[in-house]
């Protein structure tokens, strides 16, 4: 079987619709960001979150009314996988063992005859969260600042460095920004915490994998056609490499994909990510990060 | 073929490492289910037979987080600013406390060590001053001379060490407790992790965390004290209660707040009231006022009883509160020895403490100079009897009563003899995920590894055809190296390391992928296959390694960010990525050789 066998897309027209597509990504996450906020998940906020097994379904909202008053203000309640199992989120401060017995109490009360057991909880300081937080940040400038100098040692050129990272900052942006719009929409949770960080530096990881790739073979055919057009060049290159940048990104789909539907629910947000970026950072290996290579080189030339 | 040799050295060599690594844990995946499969009278003779074996087989397997068979994690914090403002002792006074609490600040917002942060303020308030007025002391080689540096270092060290301390006595109130393969480490320079695979009963465990031991023997107040210090607050909510101005009190409807909720006809002289259990928070909330305090003698505390003395009917356990000086006559630093065993009329369990003989000359003193009168016996703040002292004690020994079980005693005994703690602990992080979700997580996980490698190596040979294949092969064998990587390593396999896996699988045939279109290509200019294939390999190289020396970075760094679960990730993307790449390159290169050997020889690439 054979794709792209000797594919001839013109990439450089393609870029300006991918500016426009990016464009209205973008605008579209930032709004989202800026308006709605980052949904932080317990990591970053701090908080308790349990979650109860039931024996036969329940209410989400019958569930969160009747602990507003033991819990004093009414906590964030979703179905945690089926219609079994809730997560309860809440800010209350007390004491673990004080907070889940009144959770449990009130369970009890609510559903007599539909037993439940605590199968998960997560408890995290308020200071301890402001750690993971910072860690966090400092994990993703670190990772765009080594991946930076490592692709400007080797291709020894800062435009490709630059268009490395803005494509991965476009990745980032646009993945964080469609978590944000469809955090109250979608059945999972979709709240930043530190599983879905480890999911930002894996789709930085595979984005610029793919980047690099494409840069590789931009490499070798400035060295062998010394005399094409340099647009021209990188259309070639980016040719030359789609039917590898297209397997990969279908492979690598593929088991994600098998991650979101049957890993779990507990990595549901985090697979999501990944399946996201996994389509995002292919898209802007084709489309973004050659470009802005094409644009600071022209910038370049003309100073 | 020259050089095929020593690859093919290299990668049975691999592969056996591999499996030695490996095989503890099949072994101990057989045995345990060769175990569940006996009938329930000879699997527990077979597992006291083996219990030995089984044990090593089960330290050697590939060990999995708690997320994957259930458990508990804690971080403890131990609390500096208390620490460094116990250290100064007497010498310790109101500025010392505001420029602990402002560096405390400080150090919170700029995620700064705060003993820097300490000094740093000290010096910019009192630029005339030394920290050594405040920690002089002759024992420790600092003097009212030192300088700031040098108290700064004795306060890091004196922190180090209450972090040591502090670790090694949970180390031993947790053995005790009877973990198996219990992991407790330093992280950063004032917590400490506390790892529990398999921990159901989470309130006991946070109890024995906590717990400071710190055991006081304290006279009671007189009952004169008591009864005065009651009628006074008492009458102050009176008043209170129909003084409709103050808002804090709402909803009270006139009556006095504080009797609403504590019974003051009182049980004995000593005590001050009783109330349900649910109601002790806000008897102390209204105790805990400002004036209230004011009103209260100098030299009676209010202690509420460790255990409920009655019921009522309808269930509620009732709590007293009772008045006892506020300084303790004697520490529980003199306790030696300490047992369980039960009261021999109500038959309930007691703990008898032996104390040294110093401990023994004070306890002499004190019960003889108090025959007659109670002694509390309080533990972290609560009390756990007052027994009227009958005779002067002289043997040293005490006990106390009032536990609500034998398990109560035995975390009680497992406390006292593994010391105090140097600091408060708090805890600042908890995660428990129960015993079936785990054994869920590892079935999705398993599944979703076994799927995604089926997809993913049917699509290879559908694309590549023969290629397709030696990639698979490839592909396989690369599943084993990563976890033999992680046996060897002593890496913990967590859930999201089993998406690691999953995801390399995705991404561990990128690397031939590259190959064999590089290959497809060097065909289509009319190369040999041969020639061809040599291309191939050559120049997909430099594209190869890029790509992988930059993921593998991104690993480094969420290794070296992360805690937990992520770091399991990061172990095994990069586990991932060193195996993906040897199979990728070197296996399949010895296989493509060895097929076409023959000058004639074929193979399809798709």
């Amino acid at each position: 079987m054979r794709w792209f066998e000797t594919p001839d897309f013109n990439f450089l027209k393609a870029h300006k619709i991918g500016y426009v597509v990016s464009g209205i990504l973008l605008a579209a996450a930032l709004i989202g960001i800026l308006t709605k906020g980052l949904q932080y998940g317990i990591d970053f906020k701090g908080g308790k979150t349990f979650v109860l097994q039931f024996e036969d379904p329940v209410e989400v909202q019958d569930i969160r009314s009747e602990l507003a008053e033991p819990l004093g203000g009414a906590p964030e309640v979703k179905f945690y996988g089926s219609p079994e199992e809730v997560l309860i989120r809440t800010d209350n401060p007390d004491d673990i063992t004080t907070v889940q017995n009144a959770i449990t109490g009130a369970m009890g009360q609510l559903y007599p005859d539909n037993p439940n057991q605590v199968i998960k909880t997560d408890i995290v300081g308020p200071r301890f969260a402001e750690d993971l937080k910072r860690g966090a940040v400092n994990a993703i400038i670190f990772a765009l600042i080594v991946i930076f100098i490592y692709i400007l040692i080797r291709f020894k050129d800062w435009t490709y460095s630059a268009g490395a990272v803005a494509a991965l900052f476009h990745d980032v942006l646009i993945v964080l920004g469609v978590f944000t719009l469809l955090s109250d929409i979608v059945p999972f949770s979709l709240q930043i915490d530190q599983a879905i960080i480890a999911a930002f530096l894996t789709i930085v990881g595979y984005s610029l994998n793919d980047t690099v790739v494409v840069f590789d073979r931009i490499r070798e055919n400035s060295l062998l056609y010394k005399t094409m057009d340099y647009d021209e060049m990188i259309n070639k290159s980016l040719n030359d490499t789609l039917s590898r940048t297209v397997i990969t990104s279908v492979t690598t789909f593929f088991v994600v994909a098998v991650l979101f539907l049957f890993g779990g629910e507990v990595l549901r947000g985090f697979s999501f990510a990944l399946m996201l970026g996994v389509v995002i950072g292919t898209y802007s290996s084709l489309f973004i990060a050659s470009s802005m290579v094409i644009e600071l080189n022209k910038r370049q030339q003309k100073s | 073929m020259q050089g095929n040799g020593t690859k093919i050295g290299f990668i049975v060599a691999f592969l056996a490492m591999s499996v030695y690594y490996l095989w503890p844990t099949i072994a101990n995946t057989l045995e345990q289910n060769y175990i569940e499969d006996l009938p329930e009278a000879e699997r527990t003779e077979y597992v006291e037979e083996n219990a030995q074996r089984l044990q090593n087989l089960r330290e050697e397997s590939l060990s999995l987080g708690l997320d994957l068979q259930g458990g508990m994690h804690v971080t403890l914090e131990v609390g500096t600013p208390q620490l460094i403002l116990e250290l100064a002792g007497d010498y310790a006074d109101e500025t010392l406390e505001e420029v602990i609490n402002i560096a405390d600040q400080r150090a919170l917002e700029n995620n700064t060590d705060f003993i820097e942060e300490m000094v740093t303020v000290f010096e910019e308030k009192y630029p005339d001053a030394r920290l050594s007025r405040y920690y002089r002391s002759d024992a420790q080689d600092i003097t009212r001379r030192s300088s700031n540096e040098e108290i700064e270092e004795y306060l890091k060290n004196q922190r180090d060490s209450a972090v040591d301390r502090a670790m090694e006595i949970i180390r031993t109130r947790v053995d005790r407790y009877g973990v198996t393969e219990p992991a407790i480490f330093v992280q950063g320079n004032n917590r400490v992790v506390v790892e529990l695979p398999g921990v159901a009963n989470k309130e006991r465990i946070r109890d024995l965390l906590k717990g400071t031991a710190r055991l006081e023997f304290r006279l009671t107040a007189t009952p004169d004290q008591i009864s005065n210090a009651r009628e006074r607050v008492v009458n102050y909510y009176s008043e209170l209660a129909s003084d409709t101005t103050d808002t804090t009190l709402q909803q009270n409807n006139g009556q006095n707040p504080l009797t609403q909720v504590l019974a003051t006809q009182t049980r004995n002289a000593y005590s001050f009231g009783y109330a349900a259990g649910r109601d002790t928070a806000r008897v102390n909330e209204l105790l805990q006022r400002s004036e209230v305090q004011d009103l209260m003698p100098r030299n009676v505390q209010l202690m509420w009883g460790a255990s409920p003395f009655s019921e009522t009917p309808q269930g509620q356990e009732l709590f007293e509160l009772i008045g006892v000086r506020p300084e303790a006559e004697m520490t529980g630093e003199v306790i030696e020895e300490a047992s369980v065993n039960f009261d021999e009329a109500t038959n309930q369990p007691r703990v008898s403490m032996n104390m040294d003989s110093e401990g023994a000359r004070q306890w002499s003193r004190i019960t003889g100079a108090n025959i007659g009168k109670p002694i509390a016996i309080v533990l972290d703040g609560y009390v756990y009897s007052y027994p009227n002292v009958e005779s002067k004690i002289a043997s040293g020994r005490s006990s106390i009563s009032g536990l609500e079980n034998v398990q109560e005693a035995e975390d009680l005994v497992n406390i006292l003899l593994s010391g105090a703690l140097p600091a408060s602990l708090e805890i600042i992080e908890e995660r428990t995920v129960g015993a079936t979700l785990g054994e869920a997580s590892i079935q999705a996980g398993f599944y979703s590894t076994l799927i995604g490698l089926i997809i993913v190596a049917i699509f290879m040979i559908i694309y590549y055809h023969a290629g397709g294949a030696i990639a698979d092969l490839a592909l396989l064998l690369n599943i084993i190296f990563i976890l033999g990587i992680l046996a060897a390593f002593n890496a913990t396999l967590t859930l999201p390391g089993i998406a690691g896996i999953v995801l390399t699988i995705g991404m561990a045939v990128d690397a031939n992928v590259l190959i064999f279109d590089r290959i497809r290509e060097e065909q289509r200019t009319g190369k040999t296959l041969r020639a061809a294939i040599d291309g191939g390999y050559s120049n997909a190289m430099s594209a190869i390694v890029d790509a992988n020396v930059t993921t593998f970075f991104v690993g480094i760094i969420l290794y070296s960010f992360g805690v937990g679960p992520i770091k399991g990730f990061a172990v095994t993307l990069m586990a991932g990525i060193v195996a993906s790449l040897f199979s990728a390159i070197v296996i399949t290169r010895v296989v493509v050789d060895y097929l076409t050997q023959e000058k004639s020889a074929e193979i399809s690439f798709g």
